[in-house]
């Protein structure tokens, strides 16, 4: 029935295929069953309720006025952020000098650092009484903050986090990029004597921006889910003022024990996610093409 | 290249204080990477007594790290780590070398639909997944075993990596295979004996990649395994409840939890930035 080549690409994929219908699609299929049933952990009852959990979570001001605002800002700020940092990062250790093998190390860092490791170690330096922040603070005469039992200063320190975390990542991707520009643009424009600013604005940047979308496309994907480190440093608090998205369905699913909310909110988030994903790639399937 | 890697930001100023400049912007930035970390690692060798005042005080200690590891389960959740980190490297490269294999050298609407896939199921957010797949691996009967923590584990890598392996395999030139196979070797010859050992170099950065990512991952272990199958990250974030002003011993553990992913990153950082930079 399959030609020879056709069977061959068949085997190619089965394994992979077949470890996603098991352990992606399948959960996927029975989660959105759940999202639909009354099924309480304490009490599953499961029985057909329509979309009373989705209707509950969409107009849960929670969800709408604090989950949804968070997860959003958190996206773009930190995609913006440790895109601007990465860039710069990258545009000055785009030039040979002693001890740049050093500072590449540096780098990398933070990409070996579990998230997790990341916002214990970013805990305890902001921590209220014990903290090097408040002490450097207090040292120089200004007051110490309780940095993460307030909303926006805990939101920021969350950012923070993440951009520290994922900067390095541009950086190594846009050096990467960098280096494999072509060089005579750049030899015309010195000749011609063109400013740093107008190399940058109309050479290095059009020519890079393949690169650059791919990886914001990536880690806006990646940000948009992003637990862990919300996890261990704020728990989602003060209050449940620095909430996002993962955190919302995994508080109803496992510490409310609502695993139909649960999985309505989560299939919520994924819908949003998946619009976002299929538009960001048209943009760079256009950007790809121009 | 000279003349591509100078974009001057300071070209007024005379040569030495430009010079400066660039290395105490150097200096800068890599203490900023580097200082939560050299941050933690002075915490953890601190005393029980002089935790809460790192920046004085100058005793010194190596007893966090004995404590800690007179604590079995910590000890056991590091085993674990490393095991499942290890096997699901293993699996991951086993499966996704030859799904981007198929991506990179098939074109028609089978590759087509295999890219879409991939790349709808890389946006799925991973609590959409994980979260059902707790009743899933419980029905099973793998909830909190080995199996029930590293099959998730080789699944959710196999969209991103199938990705990067494609990319990898675009950049390796397709004629040595055709050459193998005019000379009779059957396609899988073809794929098992020169495409596979042409692209060790992007598998290895894969290698490292991944069992960088399964030691470092956390909701999967927190949602996937209980008290039979304790992991690293799960056990660590347990401890900021639990004992919340030990920061000495917590210190400790996250520094133990470091060591083995910067040996690996260390080894591997040439091949990763060689592999990602094709």
């Amino acid at each position: 029935m399959f030609g020879e080549q056709q069977r061959f690409m068949l085997f190619l994929i089965a394994p992979a295929a077949l470890l996603m219908l098991l352990f992606q699609v399948l959960p996927i299929v029975i989660g959105a069953n759940a999202s639909f049933r009354d099924w309480a952990l304490y009490n599953p009852k499961k029985t057909w309720i329509g979309f009373s959990h989705y209707y509950a979570v969409i107009t849960d001001p929670a969800f709408l006025y604090v989950v949804l605002p968070n997860t959003f800002l958190f996206m773009v700020l930190s995609v913006a952020g440790a895109l601007v940092a990465g860039l710069s990062l990258a545009l000055l250790l785009n030039r040979p000098f002693r001890g740049q093998k050093l500072v590449q190390t540096v780098l990398l860092v933070p990409l070996m650092v579990a998230p997790v490791v990341a916002a214990i170690m970013i805990r305890w330096i902001f921590n209220d009484q014990f903290g090097i922040v408040n002490a450097v603070l207090e040292a120089i005469g200004l007051e110490g903050q309780p940095w993460l039992v307030q909303r926006w200063s805990a939101f920021g320190i969350i950012l923070l986090t993440d951009i520290w975390l994922w900067t390095p990542w541009f950086t190594l991707l846009l050096l990467a990029g960098l280096q494999s520009l072509p060089k005579e643009p750049f030899e015309a424009a010195a000749i011609d004597g063109t400013t740093t600013w107008r190399v940058f604005r109309f050479l290095t940047l059009p020519m890079l921006r393949p690169v650059i979308v791919v990886c914001v496309v990536i880690r806006a994907i990646d940000a948009f889910r992003t637990f862990d480190i919300v996890w261990t440093l704020t728990g989602g608090g003060p209050g449940r003022s620095t909430e996002l998205f993962s955190l919302y369905a995994y508080v109803h699913a496992f510490l409310n024990l609502d695993l139909g909310r649960g999985s309505a909110a989560a299939i919520i988030g994924g819908l949003i996610i998946l619009v976002i994903g299929v538009v960001l790639y048209r943009l760079v399937d256009r950007i790809a093409k121009a | 290249m000279p003349m591509v890697s100078r974009p001057d930001f300071l070209p007024d100023l005379p040569p030495w204080s430009r010079k400066t400049l660039f290395a105490l912007a150097l200096a800068a930035i890599c203490f900023a990477f580097a200082f939560p970390v050299l941050w933690l690692i002075l915490t953890s060798l601190r005393p029980e007594s002089g935790v809460y005042y790192v920046h004085r005080g100058t005793e010194f200690t190596f007893g966090n790290f004995a404590e800690v590891l007179r604590d079995d389960r910590i000890v056991e959740a590091f085993i674990n780590s490393a095991l499942i980190a290890t096997l699901a490297t293993v699996f991951s490269l086993l499966v996704t070398v030859s799904s981007g294999y198929m991506l990179s050298r098939f074109t028609g609407p089978a590759s087509r639909i295999w890219f879409g896939t991939i790349y709808v199921f890389r946006c799925v957010p991973y609590i959409s997944w994980v979260l059902p797949l707790y009743f899933v691996t419980q029905s099973w009967g793998i909830y909190d075993t080995y199996t029930g923590i590293l099959l998730p584990h080789v699944a959710v890598h196999i969209c991103f990596f199938s990705w990067l392996m494609k990319g990898f395999f675009d950049g390796i030139d397709p004629s040595m295979e055709y050459a193998a196979m005019i000379d009779g070797c059957t396609r899988w010859g073809a794929f098992v004996r020169v495409a596979v050992p042409s692209a060790i170099p992007a598998i290895s950065a894969l290698a490292v990649l991944c069992w960088l990512f399964t030691w470092n991952e956390f909701l999967f272990a927190l949602i996937l395994t209980g008290n039979r199958v304790p992991m690293i990250t799960v056990v660590m974030a347990q401890f900021v409840t639990e004992m919340g002003l030990r920061w000495n011993l917590m210190a400790a553990t996250a520094v133990m939890a470091l060591v083995p992913a910067f040996l690996i990153a260390l080894f591997g950082q040439k091949y990763v930035i060689r592999g990602l930079r094709i």
